[in-house]
């Protein structure tokens, strides 16, 4: 089988995995090829927008599992290939030196078994570190169930690592891949956690302790193959990033490959809205210091689809508003719907020369269209309309287009 | 009085000591470019490196370094009034010091930021959006930015392919970094090895026949990665602006030029 053949089926199926982020280690070049920035670079952008940073494909497609959402599930009749670990180092080195990409990032369906994939999966990032010293960036995926030393040893020439939990919940993980189980996935996560605090701890006092997947973990749920809401999903994120020190958890919609009871049926759109209002709440959990009881609870347990969460959560909360922008704190600035980090920090850093007017606010990077009912500048309420939650909730959320009635 | 310069950083900022030393300044034109109005006086000023230098210490000094760097910056921007922009900042920026870069509501303020940031996305953005060719002696890359950026991308690439031989070429401006590379592979790299030259050779069709290869792989790539069900041309769009796709392998084959297998 050729190369060309071997990317159109292995690139094809490594498609739905979504991290493909390069940010979080900064290294320069010591005498190899590549380096690292810390701000990350993305290199193209696909048909579907999604950002091309990082060569995403699998070592093979020859999957011993039978999950049910993926595509290249043992019962799938698809074609199969697998990578000879040369034959990929190569072709990483020769696309970084066009600048195409910004590294590797390599996942492997688990051919016979964990361990005979992680072996294989080492044996393609030795080449490329040592052989061809390559200093870009590495994402690897971690086989749940692998051996920790196997692990261990392909976290020391990684950037970052991942293990995907894929379903928020044990029940619908049990449902639907029946061969994995969270608690193994937890155990994967947390050894990784572990070891990584303990090369920083140990970097501290000795300089020659290797550095153990810099970048951080990461991990990927789907979103709508099951049947979870967003209050399970986003409790099981925060929980994430509290326990094990997350860097990310990236929400994929559930692209209908295969038929099965247990699944959407195969013409189903993916849930993109829900993915984005996921990433919204995410945003809030990482950046704006929110926690996720006060974006859903057992009353809302999914998100409104109409308006953001943050929208939604100010017009639950009406007697945190409107807010003066001249004397609230910076954790009070991002509370406000269409104040982000950046206008939030420029506000604070103006307020020390000068006091800011409705008309300044406007040249802050904040978007006024959502701000103006929910802030005062020097005491003048911004604001087109009254403040009344029911009112902004009308001006905010567009109208459904008018149709024409069905004649029968 | 209009202040005239030859479109040097330097010949900038011997205009800004002469708007403190001489005749203030209304305005300050390159003088290529200039249109001479009929009520106005203009002043040809000559570059003094000695002069530039102690205005370039004094915005260190007295302002910030990281109001200097956002001057430079704005001045490698193609904006045709970025010398007044730079001018008026500055005269703030002399007044009020470090604190000048918080106000950012300032009309004087709010515009040198906004172009700093344009040239600063636009720097960011070849980071990635640069493609190399292999001519078999060289690797070659061709694009033609909004804001002349070389200088500003030359120390990352001199980094990340410190083993190679490149050339970045500037087909707009028709300016191009050269990297010689080092003779030694094992050799720590050395960062000041690339100038900035004119360059004037269209080299498209030089490419070594390996490199094809690599190119239709890349291509086969960058459709296979796409999911069918979320296409969003819209959203591609906005990440990469027809105006860069020119000089970009992966969206050659939509011109019928070349076909993807």
């Amino acid at each position: 089988m050729d190369i060309m053949t071997k990317l159109d089926i292995l690139a094809d199926a490594a498609k739905y995995d979504v991290s493909c982020s390069s940010s979080g280690v900064g290294r320069n070049n010591s005498g190899g090829t590549g380096n690292c920035r810390s701000f990350g670079i993305c290199h193209a952008w696909s048909s579907d927008g999604r950002c091309i940073s990082l060569l995403k494909i699998l070592l093979s497609n020859d999957c011993i599992y039978d999950c049910q959402y993926c595509v290249n599930r043992r019962s799938n009749d698809i074609p199969r290939a697998s990578f000879f670990p040369r034959e990929l180092a190569e072709l990483t080195i020769q696309f970084y030196r066009r600048n195409y990409i910004e590294g590797l990032f390599l996942s492997a369906a688990v051919e016979k078994s964990p361990d005979y994939t992680m072996e294989k999966i080492i044996r393609v990032l030795t080449l490329l570190r040592e052989e061809y010293e390559f200093q870009g960036y590495i994402h690897v995926k971690v086989i749940p169930g692998a051996d920790p030393l196997l692990i261990y040893r392909a976290g020391l020439l990684a950037d970052r690592m991942s293990v995907n939990i894929e379903q928020p919940t044990e029940g619908s993980l049990r449902l639907l891949a029946p061969q994995k189980s969270l608690s193994v996935i937890y155990l994967s996560m947390k050894e990784l956690t572990d070891k990584i605090q303990e090369h920083k701890a140990d970097r501290r006092h000795f300089r020659h302790t290797p550095r153990f997947v810099p970048g951080g973990q990461s991990t990927q749920m789907i979103v709508g193959a099951s049947q979870d809401s967003d209050l399970a999903i986003l409790h099981t994120a925060q929980a994430l990033y509290e326990k094990f020190r997350l860097k990310r958890v990236y929400f994929s919609a559930y692209v209908p490959v295969n038929k099965d009871s247990n699944l959407p049926a195969v013409n189903t759109a993916p849930p993109l809205l829900r993915e984005h209002r996921l990433y919204q709440s995410d945003w809030l959990l990482r950046f704006y210091h929110f926690k996720a009881e006060e974006i859903v609870d057992s009353t809302h347990a999914n998100l409104e689809t109409e308006i953001d969460p943050k929208t939604a959560w100010a017009l639950r909360h009406p007697e945190f508003f409107p807010l003066e922008v001249n004397r609230a704190s910076y954790e009070e600035l991002l509370r406000v719907p269409g104040i982000g980090t950046k206008s939030a920090w420029r506000i604070v850093s103006q307020r020390r020369v000068a006091a800011i007017s409705v008309e300044q606010l406007k040249k802050m990077g904040v978007v006024f269209k959502r701000a103006q009912y929910f802030v005062t500048c020097k005491g003048v309420y911004a604001g087109n309309k009254p403040y009344d939650p029911a009112i902004i909730r009308k001006v905010m959320v567009p109208e459904a287009p008018l149709q024409q009635m069905s004649l029968f | 009085m209009d202040y005239l310069y030859d479109g040097s950083f330097d010949g900038l900022l011997t205009c800004i000591y002469h708007h403190y030393y001489g005749a203030a300044a209304s305005s300050i034109y390159q003088q290529d470019y200039y249109q001479p109005g009929l009520m106005v006086n203009t002043k040809v000023v000559e570059t003094d490196p000695a002069l530039a230098k102690r205005v370039y210490i004094a915005i260190e000094e007295k302002i910030s370094g990281d109001a200097l760097e956002k001057t430079y910056h704005v001045y490698l921007s193609s904006d045709s009034n970025k010398e007044n922009l730079i001018l008026n900042y500055l005269r703030l920026g002399f007044k009020m010091g470090a604190k000048v870069d918080h106000y950012h509501s300032h009309p004087d303020v709010y515009s040198l930021h906004k172009l700093n940031r344009r040239v600063g996305i636009e720097t960011h953005r070849l980071l990635g959006l640069l493609r190399f060719k292999d001519t078999g002696r060289f690797l070659y890359a061709a694009m033609s930015p909004d804001h002349h950026i070389l200088t500003l991308i030359a120390d990352h690439f001199a980094d990340r392919l410190a083993g190679e031989r490149w050339i970045i070429h500037d087909q707009k401006r028709k300016l191009a970094i050269v990297y010689v590379g080092q003779d030694d592979s094992k050799m720590k790299p050395i960062q000041d090895k690339w100038y900035l030259t004119d360059f004037a050779y269209l080299m498209e069709d030089d490419i070594a026949d390996k490199d094809q290869h690599w190119q239709q792989l890349w291509q086969l790539y960058f459709q296979k990665i796409g999911i069918e069900s979320r296409l969003n041309p819209r959203l591609q769009s906005q990440f990469v602006p027809q105006r860069y796709r020119r000089h970009l392998l992966e969206f050659q084959y939509t011109s019928g030029t070349r076909k993807v297998p």
